[in-house]
């Protein structure tokens, strides 16, 4: 091919048609409206004046001195992280060495906690809130336990760990299969080598197992970070920011000042923000990662 | 652990069926609740159907168009799909092997996305793909997802293509291949195992992806996907569960019988998908 135009120009002619078109999706998704979501966060705009009003960075200062809606969903995104994260990944270890003992139905309980993964979370949020708000009344009656009949999704406490439990119920199945998948290279000569010395199934656990399943965990906990810090879905169809606001993440913020209340610079800069913490986490996640890689 | 008594093993192993059982009541209560009236449903939640009856479905099959919304989210995923490979394989493939400073800085450009949450972006994402006329459209949808799908399958393409030995190429070229045919009919098929798992983890993505569908399609019935018209319609009736649960079960059954044929697969490219990623 391009043998007319020269070894060298046929050359770059070729890269440049290999390489041009995934530039221009990407920057059509990303780049240029990350350009703008800066210009645009820099302005007081409704969406429906012709030209955004250039404020400077007072819509950063707004955002920080005197915004009681940004500080509540700071707050609530971080406690749901950091209890997500740790939830998530200590049931999805357990779960996965008890099926790493080579049970007969092992297959099947795979792929039974793995279901609820592949479903849509808006529509997970529904199935959930059709539960707690219908299915605990008759699991009430029918058990006489005082714990169905508790509002789940009407008191600010328990609708955060109703979000927690419907969200680590939807995506425990992930975790689980690459904590499967880390025990099934953790060599059983070297359990087995621990018992015969006379490790209890406790110590062999964390003396043996937990550490070789490191790279598991890094994995697991940079995507529990990264999917926490983003949580929307799930929140819009369970509890829609509910009752009384005690339930908004940052994403939600976001999306309520955007398209609901047509803030559209305000919101971008809250936008820009988010970006700016994820960026710094994943940062210091990167920077961790790396060094355990290199004393392994 | 052989030597363990065949007791214990048993009574595990019952009790991680029964709290497996436990783990989808959730989703047993709802596909039960899709088969029973609007009295039945408020009586008794966990009681069976007295009687199965279909009603529910001819209903919302009916009033959301469930075949209309169906391909759709095939046209979707589809589009997004095919767009995604293309472009993602053939940039990676040559950014892999072309070792220079451009090279590499392109990569990097390709990949560096990966770190923008799509909550950020989103306004500007729609008034942009207003401007080029890719909003209100399935098609527009499915173009758009290569961009955003790109950046994951380029990094992994990337790794992968480093590990097939350049003398593959050199000897294609001898016989006279090169360019675009080398690497579709040399290149291509060697990435096969990959391009199997970023068709799966795109496949979950996009079927099931709610808020850039929400902002881009949601204007018209004609354009909805599945997972919005189940929100839409859970808004319309708040009340009238039989319906809504009937929704949802029509919105995740497709994925669900692909789930019980394709099992084992799936779970493998989720777990290729993030040890890569």
């Amino acid at each position: 091919m391009f043998k007319a135009l020269g070894k060298k120009w046929g050359g770059k002619l070729e890269f440049t048609l290999f390489s041009l078109p995934v530039l221009i999706c990407i920057a059509v998704a990303f780049y240029i409206p990350f350009a703008m979501t800066i210009r645009y966060s820099l302005t007081k705009w409704n969406g429906i004046s012709k030209h955004p009003k250039f404020i400077g960075l007072d819509n950063f200062k707004q955002i920080f001195m005197n915004d009681a809606n940004f500080t509540s969903s700071a707050w609530f995104t971080i406690k749901y992280a950091v209890l997500y994260i740790v939830l998530v990944n200590v049931l999805a270890i357990g779960l996965a060495v008890l099926l790493d003992m080579k049970l007969r139905t092992t297959n099947w309980l795979r792929a039974a906690f793995f279901i609820p993964y592949i479903l849509s979370l808006v529509i997970v949020g529904f199935i959930w809130k059709f539960i707690f708000m219908q299915g605990f009344e008759s699991l009430g009656e029918s058990t006489g336990w005082g714990i169905f009949d508790l509002s789940w999704l009407g008191t600010p406490g328990l609708a955060f760990v109703s979000i927690l439990l419907v969200s680590i119920w939807q995506s425990i199945g992930f975790y689980l299969v690459i904590y499967i998948a880390g025990l099934q290279s953790v060599p059983g000569d070297l359990k087995e080598a621990a018992t015969v010395d006379g490790a209890g199934p406790f110590r062999t656990f964390f003396n043996i197992t937990l550490p070789l399943l490191a790279p598991s965990i890094t994995i697991a906990v940079f995507m529990a970070l990264t999917n926490s810090i983003k949580v929307f879905d799930v929140i819009l169809s369970l509890t829609g920011g509910g009752p009384g606001g005690s339930t908004y993440s940052i994403a939600y913020d976001i999306y309520r000042d955007t398209f609901q209340n047509n803030l559209y610079g305000y919101g971008t800069a809250k936008a820009l923000i988010l970006f700016v913490a994820v960026l710094f986490i994943t940062m210091i996640q990167l920077t961790l990662f790396k060094r355990r890689e290199v004393e392994a | 652990m052989r030597k363990k008594r065949p007791a214990g093993r048993y009574a595990l192993e019952a009790v991680m069926v029964l709290l497996s059982l436990l783990f989808l009541y959730p989703l047993f209560l709802a596909i039960n609740n899709s088969f029973k009236s609007f009295g039945e449903v408020m009586s008794d939640v966990i009681a069976l159907p007295e009687k199965i009856i279909f009603e529910n479905y001819a209903y919302v099959w009916q009033f959301i168009n469930y075949p209309k919304l169906f391909m759709n989210n095939l046209v979707i995923t589809i589009v997004g799909l095919a767009g995604i490979i293309l472009v993602s394989s053939i940039a990676a493939y040559k950014l892999a092997r072309t070792k220079t400073r451009m090279s590499g800085l392109i990569y990097l450009l390709c990949i560096m996305p990966m770190l923008i949450p799509f909550q950020s972006i989103m306004l500007t994402v729609l008034q942009f793909a207003k401007q080029l006329h890719l909003s209100e459209s399935t098609w527009g949808l499915g173009v758009l997802y290569w961009g955003f799908g790109a950046p994951l399958a380029v990094f992994i393409y990337h790794g992968f293509v480093k590990g097939i030995p350049q003398e593959i190429d050199e000897s294609a070229t001898m016989d006279g291949a090169s360019g675009f045919r080398l690497f579709f009919l040399v290149i291509f098929p060697l990435l096969q195992s990959v391009t199997t798992t970023i068709i799966i983890i795109d496949v979950m993505w996009i079927w099931n992806d709610f808020l850039l569908p929400l902002l881009m399609v949601n204007g018209s019935p004609d354009t909805k996907t599945l997972t919005l018209a189940a929100y839409t319609f859970v808004g319309q009736y708040t009340s009238d569960w039989q319906y809504a649960m009937t929704a949802m079960v029509m919105a995740v059954l497709p994925s669900i019988i692909v789930f019980i044929f394709l099992q084992k697969y799936i779970v493998k490219g989720v777990v290729a998908g993030a040890v890569k990623g």
